[in-house]
C-alpha cells in the first residue's frame, strides 16, 4: 500500500508545470465542435485552414462523447471554435477554462446577451441554439472570421474578402426565409417540434414555436404537455408536426395519435434538421443548406 | 504527455473504486456506485435552483450531498425496513432519480441540466482539463489532483480502518460482540463511496466509475480467498484496465471509458474461465476426478 502511495505522489509531483505551446507549420488547423461552425469557417478559410469538426452530422451535442482521436485534434489545433452558453454542456467548461492558456474561442462570445433568449427564471442560463436567426449567426460568422484573421494574420485579407461574400448570401438567406414563412397564412403558422430548438427561429421569422421536451434532450414530456399540446392542434387545425434528425421521434408520435384519437389527423410534415446538420458534401450538410431544406419542410407541410 | 496523464487518471480511480468495490461485493452491495450515478440528480438540480450556476463545484457540491443522503437511505430502509439490500438500492435510486426528474419539469424546464451535461466527466478531457493558477501557471490536469487526492483519503481510511472493517464485513455479529459498532463503520464506508464515485464521475465519467467499482474486485474475488490479497490484485487489475483499455482505444479510435470498461469485463470473463478454484475449467476438471472412472 505504501509503495502506491509513493508511486502516486511522484506522478503527481512530476506531472505538474508544463506549458503547451507549439509554433504553427503549414496551414492553420481549425477544430469546431458542430458542424455548423465548421461549415463557417469552411466558408470563410477555404482552402487556406485545415478544419475539422468533431460532432458529425445527426449527432445531439448534448450528449456527445468524445473519443481518443478527438484529443489528439485538440491538442494539435492551432484554433479551436466551440458554440459555447452551455451548448456543448461539461465540454464546454473545459474549452472555457483552457481559453486562458490556448487559442480557444466560443462563437457566441461577442453576441450581446440581450439579443439571446434568456430562460424565464434564471439569468445567465440562455438558449444556445443561436444559429436558427440568420441574423444572429450573421454575428457569430463576424466573430469567426476576427479569430481566423488574429490566428493567422497573413490571410486576413482573403479571410476579410470571403466572409463579406459569405455575410451576403446569409442576408439573401435571411429575407427568404422571411418571405417564405410569411406565405404560411397567419393561423397556420404554428412550428410543432419535438424538443425545444427552435426559439430563436420562431422570434426572427414570427412564426409560433411549440416544442414537447424542453432544452434538455433528457427530460420526458409531461402528460399534461401532450395534452396542451394535442389541445393546440385540434384547435387550431395544424396540418402538421415535425421531428428532428437529433432526437428521438417516439414522443412526438404520441402526439400524433392523441389527435387522431380526437378526429383531427395531423401528419408528421417531415424532419428537421436542429443539433446537427446533413451529411458533409450534401446541400443539406452546408448551413445555407440546413435552413433552407428545414424552411422548404416546414412551408410545404404547413401551407 | 496526454498518454501518461490518462493511463495514471484511470489508474488511480481504478484503484480508489477497485478497493471500495471489495468491500462492497463482499456486503452484496455492488449496485451502490450505478444507484448513486442516478440519485444525484435531484442534488444537481436542487443546487442550480439555489445557486443559479452550472459549474462544477456546485454541481459537485448538491451531488455529493445526495450521494451520501442515497447510502444513508438504503442503509436505513435496509435496517428499518428489514429489505434486502438489493430491493433497497432499486428503490432508494429510482425515487430519487423520479425526484430530480420532476423537478427539472417543474422548475427548470428551459435550462439544460441533467448529470451527462453539467457532472459527469469525460477521461478523454483528463489533459486539457487544466489546473491554471491565477498568475497562469499551469499545474498539470486538475482531475488528476482530485483523484490522487481521493485515493490517498480512501487507502488511509482502509488502511487504518483495516481492521474493523474486516470484521464488520465478514462477521457482523462478532463485531457487535467484541464491541465495534458495524453500524457506523458502514457508514463510514458508505460515505467514502459515495464521495469517490461523485468525484470520479465528475473526473472520468459515469461508465467507468461504474464498471471499475464492480469488474476488478470481481475479477479479484474468482481468483484469490485470502481478503489482502484480493485488494492486491483489485488494485493490480485496475491499473492494467487502465493501460491496456487506453491502447484499445487508440487502436480503435474509441471512446476511451468504453474501452476500459471493455477490458475490466475481459478480464472478469478470462478469470471466470482460468481461475485455478473458481474457473469453469478447473471445476469441470475437479468433476471428472471425482467421478470414478473404473466402470
Amino acid at each position: 500500500m505504501k509503495n502506491i502511495l509513493l508511486y502516486t505522489a511522484i506522478t503527481i509531483f512530476a506531472l505538474s508545470c508544463q506549458p503547451v505551446q507549439k509554433e504553427r507549420q503549414g496551414k492553420l488547423k481549425v477544430i469546431t465542435t458542430t458542424g455548423m461552425i465548421y461549415d463557417a469557417v469552411l466558408n470563410i478559410g477555404g482552402n487556406l485552414v485545415e478544419a475539422e469538426a468533431l460532432m458529425g452530422p445527426g449527432v445531439d451535442p448534448h450528449l456527445y462523447k468524445a473519443t481518443q482521436g478527438d484529443l489528439a485534434k485538440l491538442q494539435n489545433a492551432d484554433l479551436i471554435l466551440y458554440n459555447g452558453l452551455h451548448l456543448e454542456g461539461k465540454m464546454g467548461e473545459i474549452f472555457e477554462k483552457l481559453s486562458r492558456i490556448k487559442n480557444v474561442h466560443a462563437i457566441s462570445e461577442d453576441i450581446d446577451r440581450s439579443k439571446l433568449r434568456a430562460s424565464q427564471v434564471y439569468e445567465n442560463a440562455y438558449d444556445p441554439h443561436i444559429w436558427f436567426d440568420v441574423k444572429l449567426w450573421k454575428e457569430a460568422v463576424v466573430f469567426t472570421t476576427k479569430t481566423l484573421s488574429k490566428s493567422d494574420s497573413i490571410n486576413a485579407k482573403i479571410y476579410q474578402a470571403n466572409s463579406s461574400a459569405y455575410l451576403k448570401k446569409l442576408d439573401s438567406l435571411h429575407g427568404a426565409t422571411i418571405s417564405a414563412i410569411d406565405s404560411i397564412p397567419e393561423p397556420q403558422r404554428l412550428l410543432i417540434t419535438a424538443h425545444d430548438a427552435f426559439g430563436y427561429f420562431g422570434d426572427a421569422y414570427k412564426i409560433r414555436v411549440e416544442g414537447l421536451q424542453g432544452i434538455s434532450t433528457l427530460s420526458e414530456p409531461g402528460l399534461k404537455d401532450i395534452t396542451k399540446l394535442v389541445d393546440l392542434i385540434v384547435d387550431n387545425k395544424v396540418k402538421a408536426v415535425f421531428i428532428e434528425t437529433s432526437v428521438s421521434k417516439k414522443a412526438i408520435n404520441a402526439v400524433v395519435e392523441g389527435c387522431k384519437d380526437r378526429g383531427h389527423d395531423v401528419i408528421i410534415g417531415g424532419s428537421l434538421y436542429s443539433d446537427a446538420m446533413g451529411s458533409f458534401g450534401q446541400f443539406e450538410g452546408t448551413y445555407i443548406g440546413m435552413v433552407s431544406s428545414n424552411v422548404n419542410t416546414i412551408v410545404n407541410a404547413l401551407k | 504527455m496526454d498518454t501518461l496523464y490518462i493511463i495514471s487518471t484511470g489508474a488511480i480511480v481504478a484503484i480508489t473504486c477497485g478497493v471500495l468495490g471489495c468491500y462492497l461485493i463482499l456486503k452484496k452491495m455492488a449496485m451502490v456506485g450505478d444507484a448513486i450515478s442516478h440519485a444525484v440528480l435531484p442534488g444537481i438540480v436542487i443546487a442550480f435552483l439555489l445557486s443559479g450556476s452550472r459549474d462544477s463545484v456546485t454541481m459537485l457540491l448538491g451531488a455529493g450531498i445526495l450521494g451520501v443522503l442515497t447510502t444513508f437511505l438504503i442503509e436505513f430502509f435496509h435496517t428499518k425496513g428489514s429489505l434486502q439490500s438489493d430491493a433497497s438500492i432499486g428503490v432508494t435510486f429510482t425515487w430519487l432519480f423520479a425526484l430530480g426528474v420532476i423537478l427539472i419539469s417543474m422548475y427548470a424546464g428551459d435550462v439544460d441540466l441533467d448529470q451527462d451535461c453539467v457532472l459527469h466527466g469525460e477521461i478523454a478531457y483528463v489533459p486539457l482539463d487544466l489546473w491554471i493558477l491565477p498568475n497562469g501557471s499551469i499545474m498539470g490536469p486538475r482531475t488528476l489532483y482530485i483523484s490522487g487526492f481521493v485515493l490517498i483519503l480512501v487507502l488511509l481510511f482502509v488502511i487504518i480502518g483495516y481492521k474493523e472493517l474486516y470484521i464488520t464485513t465478514f462477521d457482523p455479529a462478532f463485531a457487535s460482540a467484541i464491541g465495534i459498532s458495524t453500524v457506523l463503520w458502514h457508514y463510514l464506508l458508505m460515505g467514502a463511496v459515495s464521495l469517490t464515485t461523485v468525484a470520479s464521475f465528475e473526473s472520468v465519467g459515469a461508465i467507468l466509475v461504474v464498471s471499475l467499482l464492480i469488474a476488478p474486485p470481481a475479477t479479484a474475488y474468482l481468483l484469490t480467498e485470502n481478503f489482502k490479497k484480493m485488494l492486491w490484485l483489485t488494485a493490480f487489475t485496475g491499473m492494467l484496465v487502465s493501460i491496456l483499455g487506453y491502447y484499445l482505444a487508440v487502436w480503435i479510435d474509441g471512446s476511451i471509458a468504453g474501452a476500459m470498461s471493455s477490458v475490466a469485463g475481459l478480464f472478469f470473463l478470462l478469470a471466470l474461465i482460468f481461475s485455478p478454484s473458481e474457473g469453469i475449467i478447473a471445476k469441470k476438471l475437479r468433476q471428472q476426478k471425482l467421478q470414478p472412472n473404473n466402470s
